[in-house]
């Protein structure tokens, strides 16, 4: 009997893989944050209580929300200074665009402990910023406050998914038609009146994809904030590892990763939805995968 | 010359500022990390040099990388292909399967996966590690690739058919060699995120200890330019390995090439199954 292969089958050992190794470790979660811990060994006792703590903690309610928080205004500063940037490339000629790709993601080779050590010596009280500024006598003394703070923390996380947010937006750029946005100007629109009309709905769905991955990309962060952030540095995936690790409390580390995750999870898309619906029908028709 | 736009430059300087400052200090003779600089020197360098447990790091930090590479790349054309097969059913639910490796955030995922690694016996170590960073480097593979086979003329495998070959023979012959810069894309690409990657590291390495996980454990201790020096070195070799990556890539691929070509006609022809 000929097995009749097509290809649609190939798909089986990736889900496999991917099932295996993302989908079930999730799942295994669930289980146990319903199991109790005795004397370092899980029991089989099924219980809510990690649950309910996680629900009556204030002080999860508060990293969880700190992680949501972190995720907004990074993917909101990501967004204001990643127009430009990426409006920009999509003009560039085309010999320039793959040095400019380059160039782009170059910094993301590095590696995260690189750019976190990286920004400690530009943050620094003797580094760069603080360097300069005293030696343009604009400041008699270091500014504290650039490091070890949420300002760093902030900054380096933008710095981190800005490229994200630059390329999401710049593919969608590069579909837009300059005769659209020439004959807004025409119409006697506006510089930022051609952007709000034509360009921005244009480029919806783009900007809804960037704002997607830099949401998840800096509300999961932990590395970050707990190097850089000094005593405000304190995370829900920070707390997640202790309680995992040092307390042994694997219900509650459980039932706290899933919460986070179903909330950056949930706002992930209802950001991404509302960006999407700054496009117009039109735009979202026309990026419909085939 | 045409006008670069203010936010380019100010964007690229923002990029690639920590960088520079890293390195320019990588040189300096003073072993405090602050200004003003005094002086060149290429000690912190040469410490590094005798290093071995950094030579070490950066060996295993490119063992493991390799096949990450090689497997993101060959799940990546495999969901790839079968994303572009008319015959898929649940194509949602696939695409959505594909993109939770993304989307799950790194340290979420690595400690659910160590838990679930401790209750079956399975140890953490360079095997886990590779299978896990292979895991994360599949959505990104998955969409280089697709998105050159999508645009792949399927008269050209219909007329292979046609003429008799079986579909591996076709897919070998006409839809493989199309693929070969995004598979070599695809490669690159879970080569750098395998060194660059330190959360699924710090989680799953166990004992082997990559690059990425030495440098993270020195820094606690005080900033000197020897770990400066390290950081540098770090990217130089990242780089480098990239770049090595790429070359060697695309002289295979001519190589397949030229091999091919010179292979007399009616050879060729017997060869044929």
């Amino acid at each position: 009997m000929r097995f009749h292969f097509d290809r649609s089958q190939l798909a089986w050992p990736v889900a496999l893989f991917l099932g295996l190794g993302a989908v079930l470790p999730i799942l295994m979660l669930l289980l146990f944050s319903v199991l109790t811990v005795e004397d370092f060994e899980l029991v089989p006792a099924f219980t809510f209580a990690s649950w309910r703590e996680v629900a009556y903690s204030a002080t999860y309610a508060v990293l969880i929300a700190k992680a949501v928080g972190s995720g907004l205004v990074t993917a909101l500063a990501t967004a204001l200074a990643g127009y430009p940037v990426a409006l920009a490339l999509a003009r560039l000629p085309k010999a320039w665009k793959g040095v400019a790709l380059v160039v782009l993601l170059t910094p993301l080779y590095t590696g995260e402990i690189v750019r976190i050590y990286a920004w400690r010596v530009v943050l620094g009280s003797e580094g760069l910023v603080n360097a300069v500024l005293q030696g343009l006598h604009l400041i008699d003394a270091p500014l504290k406050f650039l490091l070890f703070s949420p300002f760093s923390t902030l900054l380096v996380l933008f710095y981190d998914t800005l490229p994200f947010m630059v390329l999401a937006i710049w593919v969608s750029a590069e579909f837009v038609d300059r005769a659209h946005v020439e004959a807004a100007r025409d119409l006697g629109a506006r510089p930022w009146e051609a952007f709000l009309r034509v360009i921005l709905p244009l480029t919806a769905p783009g900007l809804a994809a960037g704002t997607f991955a830099v949401f998840a990309l800096a509300a999961g962060d932990m590395l970050t904030p707990s190097l850089l952030g000094g005593t405000s540095g304190a995370t829900a995936m920070g707390m997640i590892d202790s309680l995992f690790g040092t307390a042994f409390d694997w219900p509650t580390a459980s039932a706290l990763a899933l919460a986070l995750l179903v909330v950056l999870t949930a706002c992930a898309v209802v950001l991404a939805g509302l960006v999407l619906r700054l496009g117009g029908r039109h735009a979202l028709i026309a990026r419909a995968a085939p | 010359m045409r006008r670069i736009s203010p936010a380019l430059i100010a964007t690229v300087v923002l990029l690639y500022l920590p960088l520079i400052v890293l390195v320019v200090f990588s040189f300096n003779r003073s072993p405090l990390m602050a200004f003003p600089l005094n002086g060149f020197t290429l000690r912190w360098y040469e410490s590094l040099a005798g290093n071995k447990a950094f030579i070490d790091g950066f060996i295993t930090s490119f063992l493991i990388a390799q096949p990450v590479g090689l497997l993101g790349a060959l799940f990546g054309l495999a969901a790839a292909l079968a994303l572009t097969a008319p015959g898929l059913r649940w194509r949602f639910l696939f695409v959505v399967l594909l993109l939770v490796p993304f989307l799950i955030p790194k340290s979420v995922l690595s400690i659910a996966q160590v838990m679930v690694m401790s209750r079956i016996g399975f140890e953490r170590g360079a095997t886990a590690l590779i299978l896990a960073q292979s895991l994360v480097v599949i959505p990104f593979a998955t969409a280089i690739i697709a998105a050159v086979v999508v645009r792949l003329d399927p008269g050209i495998e219909e007329a292979a058919r046609d003429l008799g070959a079986t579909p591996w023979q076709s897919f070998r012959r006409v839809v493989l060699p199309q693929l070969k810069s995004a598979l070599a894309a695809a490669y690159s690409v879970g080569v750098i995120l395998s060194l660059a990657d330190l959360a699924i590291s710090m989680f799953l390495a166990g004992r082997t200890q990559p690059l990425s996980l030495i440098v993270a454990s020195q820094f606690r201790r005080e900033l000197s330019p020897d770990l400066n020096a390290m950081q540098v070195v770090v990217l130089v070799l990242t780089a480098l390995l990239v770049a090595a990556n790429e070359l060697f890539l695309r002289h295979w691929a001519s190589a397949r090439r030229r091999k091919t070509l010179s292979i007399p006609a009616n050879q060729l022809v017997e060869a044929a199954p």
